[in-house]
């Protein structure tokens, strides 16, 4: 299985190249298109492994259904292309056995089977924002392709570095992270309007995005008549 | 104070490296990332030498802008002992620019056009009309004065354009313009055309000076994705 990126940086598509009997595990409305010769599957949050319950879980606790598909080449090689629901960057992290990478729900695009998904319910919730967060943990070997909303930022991290959840995409083992307040006091931190804020700290990389998709859904959401019922 | 506009045109952050006790005032909500070592200390972006009156007009202001669904008018303001670094994102696609004032010209943002200033920058809100106010239409500005750094964010590119006489520019593509520029708030020929024409009021500027327009316009993307709601 090898992804190829095309379109860098606005507006990225991926094109997972598969092997026959290869498959790759996708975010499930991130498929465009596709050859033939591939077979689908709809999995829970654990690549089938999890199952229902496994699904309710995290659409409960995470706040956001998050089903894949599973796209399977049949006799034949053959390819799907994926791209995320927002304009931006995407990449190819590598994953090395027993170093797993944490990736925030929504960033998660594609793996090969040879990359184990889990979920990790933080139970994080902005005291104010009611944000929540939740991260997928990627563990194995192989690509795990991320996408952006905006640009990606890769920061080699070695100390401590406060961010914004909102542009958080992802990050290595060997990170520790806890919420923190974004201003002074909490009443500041409210109207500081940064959200949900994570103090990280140690040695390894961190992945942003240059754009919030929330500050983004404000600045145009907040702008639209009000829903009806 | 050192600054760096990165991933633009479309995606461009701005990231400021602070010496010791350096600051630098941003927009509520745009930082990204920032060491840990800043300290932030949030307020109202209303002029240091506002005084209370000043103050209780643009915490009115602030009300009713959240209330209406606008912005909310806060800053954040961050130093450190030691300096540090933080990273600053618009809300919208876009280009970042910095523009430098020296003390005896001033600057006017657009509300949302507003990323960050450095500290010898006083910001002021003025209103390009009522309508503005209560519609939600035509401008809202920030009077940017004194001598430093101001970081102006648009929805799209930034076109840089001399005036010398007259330009009209529709409110929604305004970024920001020079202080020493007239301007006023209208509709681009009478009611006819405010109701029809899509292009709602525009601003006109006389004089001397600088006009940044931006190639997209929020309003009109919100005008364009209201209908297709479902109800």
């Amino acid at each position: 299985m090898k992804f190829e990126i095309q379109y860098r940086p606005a507006h990225s598509l991926a094109i997972a190249h598969l092997e026959a009997g290869e498959s790759v595990r996708a975010e499930a409305s991130a498929m465009v298109s596709m050859t033939r010769n591939l077979a689908i599957t709809t999995d829970g949050p654990m690549g089938g492994r999890g199952g229902l319950l496994g699904s309710f879980k995290r659409a409960v606790l995470g706040g956001e259904t998050f089903f894949t598909n599973t796209f399977t080449a049949q006799g034949t090689a053959g390819h799907v292309t994926l791209a995320p629901t927002l304009s931006g960057d995407m990449q190819a992290i590598e994953l090395r056995p027993g170093e797993p990478l944490y990736i925030q729900g929504s960033s998660y695009v594609a793996a090969p089977d040879s990359v184990e998904l889990d979920t990790r319910w933080q139970g994080l919730k902005g005291f104010f924002s009611g944000e929540t967060l939740f991260f997928l943990e990627a563990s194995g070997q192989g690509p795990v392709l991320v996408n952006a909303f905006g640009a990606l930022e890769t920061l080699e991290l070695d100390g401590d570095v406060i961010v914004d959840t909102g542009h958080l995409v992802a990050f290595g083992a060997g990170i520790e992270y806890e919420v923190t307040k974004a201003s002074r006091g909490w009443i500041a931190s409210y109207l500081s309007g940064e959200g949900l804020v994570l103090r990280m700290r140690g040695r390894g990389r961190v992945y942003l995005q240059s754009r919030n998709p929330k500050e983004y859904g404000h600045a145009v959401g907040s702008q639209l008549p009000p829903r009806q019922g | 104070m050192q600054y760096h506009i990165e991933h633009g045109p479309a995606f461009a952050w701005l990231r400021v490296g602070l010496e010791p006790e350096e600051r630098i005032v941003a927009e509520a909500g745009a930082m990204v990332r920032q060491s840990s070592a800043l300290e932030v200390e949030t307020r109202l972006n209303a002029s240091r030498k506002a005084g209370v009156f000043g103050i209780i007009v643009a915490f009115f202001v602030a009300l009713l802008r959240r209330f209406l669904g606008g912005e909310t008018m806060f800053v954040n303001e961050f130093w450190g002992p030691r300096g540090g670094e933080v990273v600053l994102a618009p809300k919208l696609s876009g280009q970042i620019m910095k523009k430098s004032l020296d003390g005896t010209r001033s600057l006017f943002v657009q509300r949302g056009g507003y990323l960050a200033s450095s500290s010898g920058i006083d910001t002021r809100v003025r209103f390009g009309g009522l309508r503005t106010l209560f519609g939600g239409e035509g401008l809202v500005l920030l009077h940017c004065t004194g001598a430093g750094d101001v970081f102006v964010n648009s929805y799209g590119g930034i076109t840089e354009v001399p005036v010398n006489g007259k330009f009209v520019v529709d409110t929604g593509h305004i970024v920001a313009f020079d202080g020493a520029l007239d301007f006023r708030v209208r509709s681009i020929g009478g009611a006819k055309s405010f109701l029809f024409s899509g292009e709602g009021l525009v601003c006109e500027f006389e004089g001397r000076g600088t006009v940044y327009v931006q190639s997209r316009n929020l309003k009109a993307l919100v005008g364009w994705l209201a209908p297709l709601l479902p109800s």
